[in-house]
Order: structure tokens, then sequence, then C-alpha cells
């Protein structure tokens, strides 16, 4: 079989497999909000204070220009984790055996994510031309000039963000959610550099079509300084409306994107290199110890079997105390943490103590509420995640015993971590800090539990708690902020909303269990 | 002590049923469920485990029906799946310590019943090391360990020996055998010399129908006088296979003796030679597949 007839079957049969699963439904859906919110009009682009009629060329460069902010992100949760399962499903074992070349793997995973990614840019392109007649400026289709943006700015960029997707998955340390999180602040930077250098790490195109439309807006307007804003404006009131004929395509700028398309296949090519090719042997998980099967210990083969006999358990033994549950679930929470781990926990709780109280609000309590992210995360999955799921719920009371003692042990983790915080803000009788930082304390874990249940993994709770966190307290927008960083948050009463929001997340959470225990 | 399954049946996606109509009723000892890949075994196991609702009959234990009020059972249940995971970054005394927790064990019984059990499992020398360097068969058994933890009346246990080397194989039977004296005990294997050594009852099932429930003597009288053994020519074995019934092979100097399970001799050489239970299970088996055929 020729080595593109392997590669074929390698990225068809993984992108068969995800899109029979519900779970792309929901990422088409996505995709399909996403087209809404720009044929609405709630996602405009502008230049300044003007914008250009909705013509073919303008919706076709302000799609690609969303496709490439938005889906540079989602899309690599959305496709991280092919890798991962064929390690789970046992499937990697046996690709490992055949003659298949480890470049050759990644290159197929690569184009099976890249699959995926376009299938979601051609639904936003379907929904490009539904914005174009929505908005019925200029309802003259010009098929071209509409799908050009979105072919030469958007499939690089989904090729970069498919090759990355396999990177991380076969670097061990980013293989989890290091890499979520990693990833998220990668992309978090990538956003200014696009828009900054324009040239060589203009990876989302931004900077390209920025620079073409600053010259369309200074020969019309004669302004020299812009800004360029993809979002939605206030008041549209008094806004400039221009025409604008599409890109200047430069030889430079498609070169670029080739520069761009043959990096990511790079990228792909490097991940092979990292590969452990599914031996069990080369990769470190979070276990310290060998991951080699054991030996078997020298008794299981020599000297006769001891007799066997269990003793009966005495009257009472059968007791079911919560606080032993409890003192069970956060071991399982904090076991396999290193001490590196303790040593940052411990010195942002000296940081909250030492710091000035505002600084405390707004930054380290939020850094403290960020670092055992990767815990909560895996509140809800464990079972599904590690299959204990028949041992754990065949007991007595999994709803009633098992979930709240999974849930206080999140929040006894919030309280440890950031416990300085609340006795700073109760020594300054700080009683309104106190009470947005027991909101706070309340619906993280709860948030994670919830989504954990609801989804299986952790990767869901990591990045939305990312964006919360992101957003929040470290961009100071008011709704976001879950854990009183902002006084503006504080005064709008945020709080209560969290607290209310986290007793609805607690009944969903409930609800997503009782899902879990009748499906099984 | 009682378990009593009426006309349990479950449903899949499909309109497929894995078990229906399924009847028994089960008082101390050891229960071998025997029946090939798909019968309906895990599915039985998984609804009796509290675990899987079923579609249409009841399962009661004494007298409580499992499905309205699973925590009776469960509280003194000990159930191992046939797939199961472990927490990697725990040792063997700290996943059993969480099992207990989770089953509402008190600590200081719980402690004392965990190193009996890592003495019976064979894993004390293992037990500080964490799960995730386990091989299969101390994974295995570390299942088998959990299961016992709290000392259960109704204990399930899916395929317990895979995985374990013929030492622990023989262990965990005579196990088994100990404990059925004074509960009930559902072992569900293909392995049917497990069951032979084991099980006072047998039910054999075969798509998600109870096909025979019987004590293995009484299993083996229904296939008495009806076991040859017959030595052929290796190049004749193929023929052979297509006209008889036949239980097993085993390749000696003189040829292949065969064990056929057959009214008539299948050969004027053929000698009659007592039934084993794998015979009796294939000749159930196989009767119930020509019926089927027929009809």
């Amino acid at each position: 079989m020729s080595q593109a007839r392997v590669l074929w079957h390698l990225m068809r049969a993984d992108f068969l497999e995800r899109v029979r699963r519900y779970s792309f439904l929901l990422t088409l859906g996505l995709a399909v909000y996403l087209g809404y919110v720009v044929s609405v009009g709630q996602l405009k682009l502008w230049i300044d204070d003007s914008r250009g009629i909705y013509n073919s060329p303008w919706v076709g460069v302000v799609m690609a220009m969303v496709i490439n902010s938005f889906l540079s992100i989602a899309g690599f949760y959305v496709v991280k984790g092919s890798v991962e399962r064929d390690r789970r499903t046992g499937v990697g074992q046996i690709l490992a055996t055949t003659p298949m070349s480890k470049p050759l793997y990644t290159l197929g995973k690569m184009a099976s994510n890249l699959a995926v990614l376009l299938a979601m840019v051609a639904v936003l392109a379907v929904m490009a031309f539904a914005a174009q007649l929505v908005a019925g400026e200029d309802t003259r289709l010009q098929m071209v000039k509409l799908l050009a943006p979105i072919l030469v700015f958007c499939v690089p960029v989904m090729a970069i963000v498919a090759a990355f997707a396999v990177l991380f998955e076969t670097l061990p340390g980013l293989r989890g959610g290091l890499g979520n999180i990693a990833w998220f602040f990668l992309w978090v930077g990538l956003m200014p550099a696009s828009i900054l250098t324009k040239g060589s790490w203009d990876l989302l195109g931004l900077g390209a079509v920025s620079a073409d439309l600053y010259r369309q807006t200074a020969l019309r307007y004669g302004v020299t300084k812009h800004s360029f804003v993809l979002g939605a404006m206030a008041d549209e009131r008094g806004s400039k409306i221009f025409h604008w004929d599409g890109m200047d395509w430069t030889p430079e700028i498609l070169l670029s994107r080739l520069v761009w398309l043959g990096l990511a296949v790079g990228l792909a090519l490097i991940a092979a290199v990292f590969f452990d090719r599914f031996d069990t042997a080369r990769s470190s998980g979070r276990v310290r110890k060998p991951q080699a099967a054991l030996p078997e210990p020298a008794e299981a083969v020599a000297g006769p079997a001891p007799a066997i006999h269990l003793h009966p358990l005495p009257e009472g033994a059968r007791r079911f105390r919560f606080f032993d549950l409890l003192r069970a679930e956060l071991r399982l929470l904090l076991k396999g943490q290193r001490w590196w781990w303790y040593a940052v926990a411990l010195g942002l709780l000296i940081a909250s103590i030492a710091a000035p109280i505002q600084s405390v609000r707004s930054v380290v309590l939020p850094l403290a509420w960020l670092w055992p992210i990767l815990l909560w995360s895996a509140l809800g999955t464990r079972e599904a995640r590690f299959a204990t799921d028949g041992l754990v719920f065949s007991a007595a009371r999994p709803l009633g015993r098992q979930l709240p003692a999974v849930w206080l042990s999140g929040v006894l983790l919030a309280v440890a971590t950031g416990g300085a915080a609340v006795l700073r803000f109760a020594l300054a009788g700080d009683w309104t800090g106190v009470g947005a930082w027991t909101v706070g304390a309340l619906f993280i874990p709860t948030l994670a539990l919830t989504l954990g249940v609801w989804s299986g993994s952790s990767k869901l709770f990591e990045i939305i708690f990312l964006v919360f966190w992101y957003l929040g307290p470290m961009q100071r927008v008011p709704a976001l902020d879950y854990v009183g960083a902002v006084p503006a948050a504080v005064k709008a009463g945020m709080p209560l909303a969290y607290l209310a929001a986290t007793a609805l997340l607690m009944a969903a959470a409930v609800a997503g269990r009782k899902r879990q225990l009748a499906r099984l | 002590m009682k378990l009593t399954i009426e006309g349990v049946g479950k449903r899949y996606k499909g309109n497929f049923w894995g078990l229906k109509d399924f009847t028994l009723e089960l008082g101390a000892g050891v229960l071998g469920l025997l029946g090939p890949n798909g019968a309906g075994k895990s599915t039985l196991m998984r609804i009796l485990a509290t675990i899987t609702r079923p579609t249409e009959g009841r399962a009661l234990w004494n007298g409580t029906d499992i499905v309205r009020s699973p925590d009776g059972l469960r509280a003194e249940l000990g159930y191992l799946p046939q797939d199961f995971g472990v927490y990697p970054n725990l040792n063997a005394v700290e996943f059993l310590e969480y099992m207990a927790a989770v089953k509402g064990l008190d600590r200081a019984a719980a402690a004392r019943r965990i190193e009996e059990l890592l003495v019976l499992v064979n894993l004390t020398e293992a037990r500080k090391r964490p799960l995730g360097g386990y091989s299969g068969g101390m994974k295995q058994r570390i299942g088998i360990a959990q299961a016992l933890l709290n000392d259960p009346r109704l204990l399930i246990v899916d395929e317990p020996t895979v995985g374990l080397d013929p030492e622990e194989r023989v262990r965990f039977r005579n196990l088994l055998s100990d404990l059925g004296g004074e509960r009930i005990v559902i072992l569900s294997t293909h392995i049917v010399s497990d069951v032979e050594a084991v099980a006072n009852g047998i039910a054999m099932m075969d798509r998600g129908r109870l096909l025979a429930y019987a004590e293995p003597e009484e299993l083996l009288r229904r296939v008495e006088g009806r076991v040859w053994e017959w030595v052929i020519p290796s190049a004749e074995l193929p023929a052979a296979r297509e006209r008889w019934r036949i239980s097993s092979t085993v390749r000696r100097a003189d040829g292949v003796h065969a064990r056929v399970v057959s009214e008539i001799p299948p050969a004027p050489g053929a000698v009659r030679v007592p039934p084993s239970l794998e015979d009796a299970y294939l000749a159930v088996l196989e009767g119930d597949r020509a019926r089927a055929a027929a009809a």
C-alpha cells in the first residue's frame, strides 16, 4: 500500500470516528452559532468608526477574521485528543505493530484534525452567504471574492492549529490539562502579534487585512492613526460605511500563507520526533514510578498459598461516615502532586498575606484560584476517565454520599488555596469581599463538577474557566468576575448572581450524575 | 438470604434484547454462569449489581426490589466488573481505603480488612506501589480485594480469573468455594473448568436466554452415556468435525483422541467415557441452537 493511501485511510478512519459522535454535532452547532452572530450583525469589523458595506468581499473577510480569531482557540480544543483516543482504546497498540511510520501517523492525525476544522469552516462559509443576504446592503453574490479570504487566510490557520494539537499530544508534559492551558496563553499572545507585526508573525491574517483597510480608509477619510476592532459597537450612529472591493492579493501575502501551510506540515513532522509510538514504557504520565508493568511479587510464584479464610466484619463495621469519604476524596484529589505544586500554592498564600489588599483582590487571589485548575478539572470526570464507575456507583447512595464528598473536596481546595485572602478581607472589615470570596470558593468547584459530570472530560472546565479568569478578573469584564476582583462587579451585585448560578450548577451536577447512573 | 430474579429482560438500542425473560431463585452457594460471548451474562450481572436497570421483570434481594430500593442490596454487595479501572496515582492500600469509604465501612474495621485482603490476594509486597504500575493480573487482584471489602452477602464476579496466572486462579477458585458457604456468589466465565471447580449451581445462557439451570451433577447425568472417545488420524479430523459434535481433542502418538457427544458411537472403535461439564455445556448449547435452526 502506498504511503499516500495509508495517510488517506488514517485520516479517513479518524475523521469518520469523530463525525459520527454527538459531540461533532455540538461542534457544528458552535460553528452555526458563530455564523449567526455575524449574520445578525452582532460581530462586525471596524476600522475606527467606519466599516465596509456588506458586499461579498467584505463579508468574506469579516468571516475569515472571525474564523481565525475564534476557531483558532476553540478548534484546538475540539480536535485535540485523537492520539489520546488511540492510546485509550488500544487501537494505538495495534497501529504500532504495523509498518506505518511515525511521521505518517502524525501527518495522518494532523490531516484528520484539519478535516474536522475545515468542516466547521465550510459551515461558516455557507453562513457568510446568509450574512450577506440578511444584511441586504449589497445582495450581488460574488463567490470568488467571498470565498477567497476564507480559503487564503483560514486554511493555513486551521492547518497550524491541527498540527499544534498533534504536537501537544505527543509531548508528554502538554498532553493533558497543562497543554490546554498553554494553548490558551499562546493564543492570547498570538492575537496582538498578528496585528502588530503584520509580516512574519501574522498567522491570523489580521495584520494583512488591517493594513489593506487602513490604506483604504486613509485614502477616503485622510486618517493616519487607526484602530482595528472585531466586535460590536455600543452606538453605531454616525459610523461611516465605505465600499470595499476586496483584498489586494499581493504575492507576499500568498507566499506567507503558503509558508504557514508548510510550517504546519513541519510541526506535524516534529511531533513525530516526540511521538512514543504508544510505548507505555517511554511515556511519562502523572505516575512517577515506572510506567511499565511491575513484576509480580516474588511470593506469587514461590511457596504454598496461605490458608484462605476471611474473617467476618465485626458488628457495626458497616457504618457510613461522611468525613471518611471526604478525606478519601481529598486524598484522591491531591494525590500525585509534586512538591513544587505545593510550593507555588504556598507562595501564593504568602503573597496573599504580604501584598496590598487591593492587589490581593485583583491579582493574587485570582492567581491562587487559577493554580489548582487541573485538580478542579478532575472533579466529576475521574470515574469515567479511570473506568471506576462500575465500582464506585455500585456502592450505596452514590448520589447522596459520593457526589457531595467530591464537591466538598473541591470547595476545601478553594478554601485552602485562597484562605489567606479571606483572612485579609475579614481583618480589614471588608465583609463584601468576604462574601464575594465565599461565592467564588463555591462557584469554581461547582462549575468544575458540573462540566465534568456532563462532559465526562476535564477539558471543558479548563477552557471555560480560563476564559472566565482571563476576561473577568484579568481583563476586568464585570459580568465574568466570579471572585469580586472588579469593584464595578461587586457594586452591580455579581456575587449574588454567581451564588444563584452556583445553585443552578449544583442542580445540574446532580441531574448529570443521575443521568450517568441511569446510563451505566 | 435469597435472590429472586423474575422475568428480567434488557432491551438495548435497535430493539436488541441482551437479556430476555430470565427467571431464577438463588440461595447461599456459588452460581456459575456459563455462556458464549454475547450470551447476556454481563448484562444480567450488571442488573443484579444495580448498575443497569432492567427493561422488564424484577429482581428481589430478600424480598426487596433492587431497582426501586437498590441501597439495601448495595450495602451487602461486592461487585467485580469485567472491565474496570483503578486510580493510577493511588497505591493498593489507598485505593482500598477509598473504596471502603465509598462503601461506608468503619475506618478501623476497614484498615484490618484491607490488611487481611492484601495477604489474601497476595499483594502485600506491592501494597505501597502506585497502581498505575501494576500488571493486569495484579490489577485484577485489587479488583477482587475491593469486591470483598464489605464482607458481601452477595458477591458478583464477572470473568474474575482473566489475567490471573494458574496459581492465582487456583487460589481464587478456592476462595470462592470458601465464600460460597455463607453467601450468594455469582460467577460468570466462559472457562468451564473454573465453574466446574467451585459452582454448586450452573446456569447456561445463550443469546440472552437461560438454557438450563441445574446442579453440575444433574447436568452431567443428562449426557451420561452420550460421550465417546474416538481415536482418529489427524487428516480425518476436519471431516469428523463436520459430522460429529466434538467437545475436545488431544493429539497423541496413536492419533487424535476426540471426545464426541452423540447418542450413537461415532465409529465402531469409539469408547464410552465419563462426561465432563464441558461436554454437558456443549450438548446443551448445540442442542438449543439445533432446535432454533429447525424452528
